[in-house]
């Protein structure tokens, strides 16, 4: 392969690194909405956890976020992939394979942003909620409806209001901490970057690059969430 | 309303030696209570002495101790789970009673999210399961009575308390209920802003419908309703028709509470 100019990189020619680009930066964004989804089921469970469970299981979602607070998030993505590796392998060893057998990186990964976003997502539903009056939730109830109606039609919506905010904050880490997720092999956009640089003698413009459609990521990101926000807070007074 | 009517309409709600406990301090002490179909019964009684509590325990909000409610002849079944506490036997029953009593709170209550009609069309839609043609229909039937129709694609934050009162009467109505709670309706209320309130809420009483009316308005349970009804203390300590109770009370403390 002849030397790329900074041109050729971003080319989607036959020589250009922009498809594979393209496909690191759309795997970025799988990991990350995944791991996101994850994250608010986990958040979800844990803030009723926390605001309505017995003290058994406030105990134990208490416990989920103050050990995540404590692990660095790359040590829980290896211990993701190398705790499944370990699994699948003994599963594989029972069926007679033989050797290491690999952990898909992109599940341990998704898996491993979501566990750690899930405890961040856990605090901001339970502030969230906090900030709900408590009116509104009895009115629903003397109503006659239904726990889950109640909660999809009054409880979400109310929360969310006050979530979108926290949730906001809890996206970009998420979106950055993809990238830790390359560890595993998964090709997302650090690693393509890392290859592209690798193979050839421009890692500054690889990673310069990267850079560039990380922060387009993060600010379209950020610009839909706004205009999602402002759907949930009609009704609001401003100040 | 017609005081014969009251002696012979079927019961609407009957609340039968209700006690009511928070921890160690027993609110309710033996309350019973009917309301028969057209009543409008004020219910009377200094801050703390239980109102509020007796009102919430016929829809559930708090669950009694002890003691039965029974709304359109029908009685909400309770049982007393392992830690000895008092729960719905059937949360379905529950949902449904809950969905033919409407409750007008103090605070209004509207669910912000919403705007005015979407508030009063929610329940019926899903909780009734009515078409919504045919609740926006009648939500906006319901909003005229009540004097805001035009403020009908309006959020509740837009409103005045007042006009949230209402809405939030509408909302009640919407559900077509055997019967009416009223927690204090205008207490939270400006003073200039109580008048209309009241108003709809006579309106409501000269339609014969039955309500329970938690009050401070004297003038409204005197004039409007069929009987007081004095809580002291988790007791009922005073109860008549207003012109009998207001004028010769044989309670020392009504007399002294109307005083004050
Ligand atoms: N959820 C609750 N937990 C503990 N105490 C309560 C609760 N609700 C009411 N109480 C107490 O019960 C008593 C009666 O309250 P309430 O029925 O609200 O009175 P009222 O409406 O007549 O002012 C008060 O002393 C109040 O502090
Ligand atoms: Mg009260």
């Amino acid at each position: 392969m002849t030397e790329p100019g900074f041109l050729d990189i971003i080319s989607f020619g036959a020589d250009g690194w922009g498809p594979a680009l393209a496909a690191g930066a759309w795997m970025t964004i799988l990991i990350a909405i995944a791991g996101f989804a994850i994250g608010g089921l986990i958040g979800t469970f844990g803030a009723w956890a926390k605001i309505s469970g017995g003290p058994v299981v406030r105990g134990c979602a208490e416990a989920y976020t103050t050990v995540l607070r404590g692990i660095p998030d790359l040590l829980v993505i290896y211990l993701f992939y190398f705790g499944g590796s370990a699994v699948v392998t003994a599963i594989g060893q029972l069926y007679g394979a033989e050797g290491f057998v690999s952990f898909p990186g992109f599940i341990a990964g998704a898996l491993a942003v979501g566990i750690t976003s899930g405890a961040q997502q856990t605090e901001v539903y339970r502030g969230a909620f906090r900030a709900v009056h408590p009116g509104e939730l009895e009115a629903a109830t003397a109503c006659g409806m239904g726990r889950f109606l109640k909660f999809r039609r009054i409880t979400v919506p109310l929360t969310l209001r006050h979530a979108l905010p926290g949730l906001g904050n809890v996206w970009q880490v998420v979106l950055k901490e993809s990238a830790l997720v390359s560890v595993t092999g998964v090709v997302e956009l650090l690693r393509q970057a890392q290859i592209g640089a690798g193979s050839t003698s421009r890692p500054f413009d690889f990673f310069f690059i990267a850079a560039m459609i990380y922060l387009a990521i993060s600010t379209v990101s950020g610009l839909i969430l706004q205009v999602t926000e402002r759907r949930f807070s009609r009704g609001v007074r401003r100040g | 309303m017609n005081m014969s009517a009251a002696v012979t309409a079927p019961v609407a709600i009957r609340v039968h030696d209700l006690h009511k406990s928070f921890g160690p301090v027993e609110v309710l002490k033996g309350v019973s209570l009917d309301a028969r179909e057209g009543e409008v019964i004020s219910i009377l009684g200094s801050s703390g002495s239980g109102k509020s509590t007796l009102l919430r325990c016929i829809n559930m909000l708090e669950v009694p101790n002890s003691g039965t409610i029974e709304v359109a002849g029908e009685a909400i079944r309770l049982k007393t789970s392992g830690d000895g506490r008092s729960r719905p036997a059937d949360q379905k029953q529950v949902d449904r009673i809950r969905s033919e009593l409407g409750m007008v709170f103090q605070s209004f209550n509207l669910w912000s999210h919403k705007t005015v009609l979407e508030n009063v069309i929610e329940a019926p839609v899903h909780v009734l399961k009515r078409p919504r043609a045919e609740a926006i229909e009648e939500a906006e039937a319901l909003l005229a009575k009540v004097g805001i129709a035009d403020k009908r694609n309006h959020y509740p934050s837009h409103l005045s308390g007042g006009q949230q009162q209402r809405a939030a009467i509408a909302r009640a109505l919407a559900m077509r209920p055997k019967a009416m709670l009223f927690d204090e309706p205008t207490s939270a209320l400006d003073p200039e802003l109580v008048g209309e309130v009241l108003r709809v809420m006579r309106g409501l009483a000269e339609e014969g419908r039955t309500m329970l009316v938690v009050t401070h308005e004297m003038g409204f349970a005197r004039d409007v309703s069929s009987r007081v009804v004095f809580v002291h203390k988790g007791t009922i300590e005073e109860e008549g028709p207003p012109h009998e109770v207001f004028t010769r009370s044989k309670s020392e403390r009504f007399r002294q509470f109307i005083k004050s």
